[in-house]
């Protein structure tokens, strides 16, 4: 390899920083990711990244891994200011980075993972070399001993529990060199018990002298884990401390952004006027069971009011996805009840339900709620090409489909080019009000609404959160699933809590504020009795 | 309101829209002028020479659409599938099932069923061709079964089965081997211009082509394909059945290529016989890629696959330029048609993932 310009002086010495940032930008044309983000993580550390979704945890990520370059500013390693080219440097320099989606080769058993890529050879022959499974098996079994894993190598890495291919990972990465690893959301991805071997995996490291970064939505964890700790808000580093000088809601208060004492008023009479009327929606003792790549629901029990806008507040990753998707029918619940108009829907498919008065806004707008590649047109008559007057005897009216097109494109304003044009070549914000148009069409009695302003900008953002006024005014229900505290409680009639896949709390928007909904949403064991 | 053309610009789309569709027949004909000038011969020479005896002549055009025929149905069958994104690859299994269950009808009934004999041994190619590429259908849909592997494969039962039959039990006696007896006279489909060989099963396949035109424009189930194959999710949360539709595009692909058979053996063959399809499923799927599905895009490709089919033959009598080139052109349509895909592929690879 020659990259001796790049290898880090004091590579073995004691550094005081091992990975650090200074002044950070990062622009993606007019969204700043990163905004003179600074850091500074010391050799053998456990560092802790929070914030909310598109805080510039990932971004920032990149960076470290060269995979992005700063617009401004440079990484720091082993208190030397580097440009990192990409990965594979990244790597030489002792930066291992665990995705979230693991990298293992399936088919090929974990030792084989193991030593992918750097494979230890019997012969030094060229390509005729073979490998020397022995040497491999011992480098093994030494990291098994250092990491305190035991790991079934013989194993295919398909076939293995989904923390057993983490660690392998990790082990992987510790084989080739790495003296800093950097995990984006670790934990998302297991059972509770698999938490507990990852974090004496990692604490073992980190005694060993083994950096350790990792982004984390969960603030239990945090604390249970980490020395130290930066609150990534908005692309800025808005806090930093100790773990041992910090509270649980100090920080929480600073990912939600709590320290802004911007009081908002909730929208008043009619809605809540509105909301004695009866109940349109019924869920009752909801259960999912434990699935990888999926978080657990436990009893979960609420009902939505007639007329009403209920919030559902939550970090993300806490079940509010998979709460989502039963109660919209493409995911099935294992136990409870859901009900709409007093009808049970716990098992009817999302076409039934769409006909008991059902509309659903997508949060992964990009996949579920538009068919990118597809016309404006599909896109905004989609789900309603089976009822009248689009479809008229057997055949669909080209003409009513388009008239009708426009007419739920203008009520909503949504700018585009002509009907013929792909869904994605629309801006972010009109990508949204299009799925707007499309899910009201049809008059549905209740919304359900997951991150709507995800991604949307400003001017957006307004027109939806009065159209979500609007729609309630005239009778409508919305569930609204946010990660932005403001927007529900600028919205919401009541506001419910979730964490580690439970209610864990509800509040009416008028009696509460940013810091106890912050609160209630790190709250998680509190209920596990 | 947005919904506005611009005249001036409104030539611009379309010249680029035809270019990218002419595209990957542009480049396999230079492929093919590139091997012809390797072969010592002068490519324009040879293609003005297959031009001439594709469309020279009123006799050499009936000879190109008769070769066109079976493209039609089997390019329509490909269709149906690639739009919903289901790489269905065994409509030439169909074809050939569909061939030798029309040709069983036609010699097996009765002749005092008259002219009713064409019909039912349509109606009976179609279901068979139907209920053939059901198979693979419920094998995505229940248990995700690729449907690439699982068609490709159910052609060579297919030919199997076919193979058997022509040789045991449905054995000509007259003729010695591998051919059905003849269709009776009645069920054969009448020829249009002879003493060429087209026949009556060209506008069949035309009837398809509208047919298949219709149900892309306006028809729910049609609609609902169309989103299928831009997007699963999407199409799912949105209430579409995502299971009933691979099923649904499959049976069709069947059915109509179980006609396309049924054309074949009683328009051209009046039997069965071993070698019933010389590819005409593949053929037709360089014609669907070649199309982007669009109906009028299929009627032009049969043609042209159809003209390409027809001179290679002549042009091969006429002069020492092999057949082969016609492959290689066929072959080199679909890679280049391929490239120009990428809806399919970026499909398939979120389906894996």
């Amino acid at each position: 390899m020659n990259n001796s310009t790049t290898s880090a002086p004091g590579r073995s010495g004691n550094a005081s920083i091992r990975l650090g940032a200074v002044d950070i930008c990062k622009n993606y044309g007019p969204v700043a990711a990163n905004r003179n983000v600074s850091l500074g993580i010391a050799p053998g550390g456990i560092h802790a990244i929070v914030g909310e979704n598109g805080a510039g945890k990932s971004t920032l990520m990149r960076i470290f891994q060269g995979i992005e370059q700063p617009d401004c500013g440079h990484i720091i390693i082993d208190d030397t200011p580097i440009r990192l080219s990409g990965p594979k440097q990244a790597l030489n320099l002792g930066i291992g980075m665990v995705h979230q989606e693991f990298m293992l080769a399936p088919d090929l058993t974990l030792l084989e993972n193991l030593v992918l890529g750097n494979e230890p050879e019997a012969h030094s022959l060229g390509v005729l070399s073979t490998i020397d499974w022995s040497q491999a098996k011992r480098a093994g079994h030494a990291l098994a001993r250092q990491t305190g894993v035991r790991v079934d190598w013989k194993r295919h890495a398909g076939g293995a529990p989904v923390h057993m291919q983490q660690f392998v990972e990790i082990m992987r990465l510790l084989r080739f060199g790495a003296r800093i690893l950097i995990l984006d959301e670790p934990t998302a991805v297991l059972a509770p018990p698999q938490v507990d071997d990852l974090f004496n995996l990692l604490r073992n490291l980190s005694a060993n002298g083994t950096t350790i970064v990792f982004i984390s939505h969960k603030m239990n964890e945090v604390l249970a884990l980490a020395d130290t700790v930066s609150v990534l808000r908005q692309g800025q580093v808005t806090f930093e401390a100790k773990v041992c000088d910090v509270d649980v809601h100090t920080i929480a208060s600073h990912i939600v952004g709590g320290h802004s004492d911007k009081t908002v008023k909730p929208h008043e009479p009619a809605a809540i006027k509105a909301h004695s009327t009866g109940t349109i929606c019924n869920v009752r003792n909801l259960c999912v069971r434990a699935k990888e790549m999926s978080h657990p629901l436990h009893d979960v029990s609420f009902s939505i009011n007639k007329g009403e806008i209920l919030g559902l507040a939550g970090v993300s990753g806490n079940g509010q996805d998979e709460l989502v998707e039963c109660l919209v029918g493409l995911r099935m619940p294992h136990a409870g009840t859901v009900t709409l108009d007093r009808e049970d829907i716990t098992h009817a498919t999302n076409a039934q339900r769409r006909r008991l008065g059902l509309g659903y806004v997508s949060a992964d707008r990009a996949k579920e709620g538009l068919a990118a590649s597809a016309s404006v047109l599909f896109n905004v008559i989609a789900g309603s090409h089976r009822d009248r007057p689009i479809k008229k005897g057997l055949f669909l009216n080209p003409k009513v489909m388009r008239t009708s097109a426009i007419e739920r494109l203008t009520k909503l304003a949504v700018k585009y080019g002509r009907l013929n044009d792909v869904a994605q070549s629309l801006s972010g914000g009109n990508q949204q009000r299009l799925v707007f148009a499309r899910e009201t069409a049809s008059e549905p009695t209740l919304l359900i609404v997951s991150q709507p302003t995800r991604g949307v900008d400003l001017n957006g953002i307004a027109v939806i959160h009065e159209f979500l006024k609007t729609f309630c005014d005239n009778g409508g229900s919305v569930l609204l699933v946010s990660e932005e505290l403001d927007e529900l409680l600028s919205l919401s009639n009541r506001i419910i809590v979730m964490a580690d896949g439970r209610i864990v709390g509800e509040t009416t928007a008028g009696s509460t504020d940013v810091t106890e909904i912050g609160q209630m949403m790190v709250m998680q064991g509190a209920h596990n009795g | 309101m947005a919904d506005t053309t611009l005249p001036a610009n409104a030539l611009m789309p379309l010249l680029d829209k035809s270019f990218r569709l002419a595209f990957p027949f542009l480049v396999a004909l230079a492929v093919g002028a590139a091997i012809l000038l390797i072969i010592g011969e002068n490519p324009f020479d040879v293609y003005a020479l297959m031009a001439q005896e594709s469309f020279g002549s009123l006799r050499r055009s009936s000879a190109t659409l008769s070769a066109a025929t079976p493209l039609l149905f089997t390019s329509v069958a490909t269709a149906i599938c690639f739009r919903t994104g289901v790489f269905n690859v065994g409509v030439e299994g169909a074809f050939v099932l569909g061939g030798i269950s029309a040709a069983f009808v036609g010699f097996t009934l009765p002749v005092y069923f008259g002219s009713a004999i064409i019909p039912l041994a349509f109606a009976f190619a179609a279901l068979v061709g139907a209920a053939w590429l059901y198979i693979p259908g419920l094998l995505l849909a229940r248990y995700k079964v690729d449907e690439v592997v699982s068609t490709l494969m159910l052609n060579f039962v297919a030919f199997g089965i076919s193979g058997y039959l022509v040789n045991g039990p449905l054995l000509s006696r007259e003729s010695g081997n591998n051919v059905t007896p003849l269709v009776h006279e009645i069920a054969q489909l009448p020829r249009l211009l002879p003493p060429s060989t087209l026949h009556a099963g060209f506008i069949v396949g035309l009837l398809v082509v509208a047919a298949y035109a219709l149900w892309v424009k306006r028809t729910p189930s049609g609609f609902e394909s169309a989103l299928v194959g831009f997007s699963q999710r999407f199409a799912r949360a949105v209430g579409i059945s995502i299971p009933a539709t691979i099923i649904l595009v499959m049976v069709l692909s069947g059915l109509v290529a179980g006609l396309g058979g049924g054309s074949h053996a009683l328009g051209q063959l009046h039997r069965f016989a071993d070698g019933f399809s010389p590819g005409f499923g593949f053929t037709g799927m360089a014609v669907a890629l070649l199309a982007r599905n669009s109906p009028l895009g299929i009627i032009f490709g049969s043609i042209l696959f159809g003209a390409l089919a027809s001179s290679g033959t002549t042009v091969q009598l006429f002069s020492d330029i092999p057949l082969d080139l016609v492959n290689i052109i066929e072959g080199t349509v679909m890679i280049f048609a391929v490239v120009e895909l990428g809806r399919i592929t970026l499909f398939r690879r979120s389906v894996r993932s």
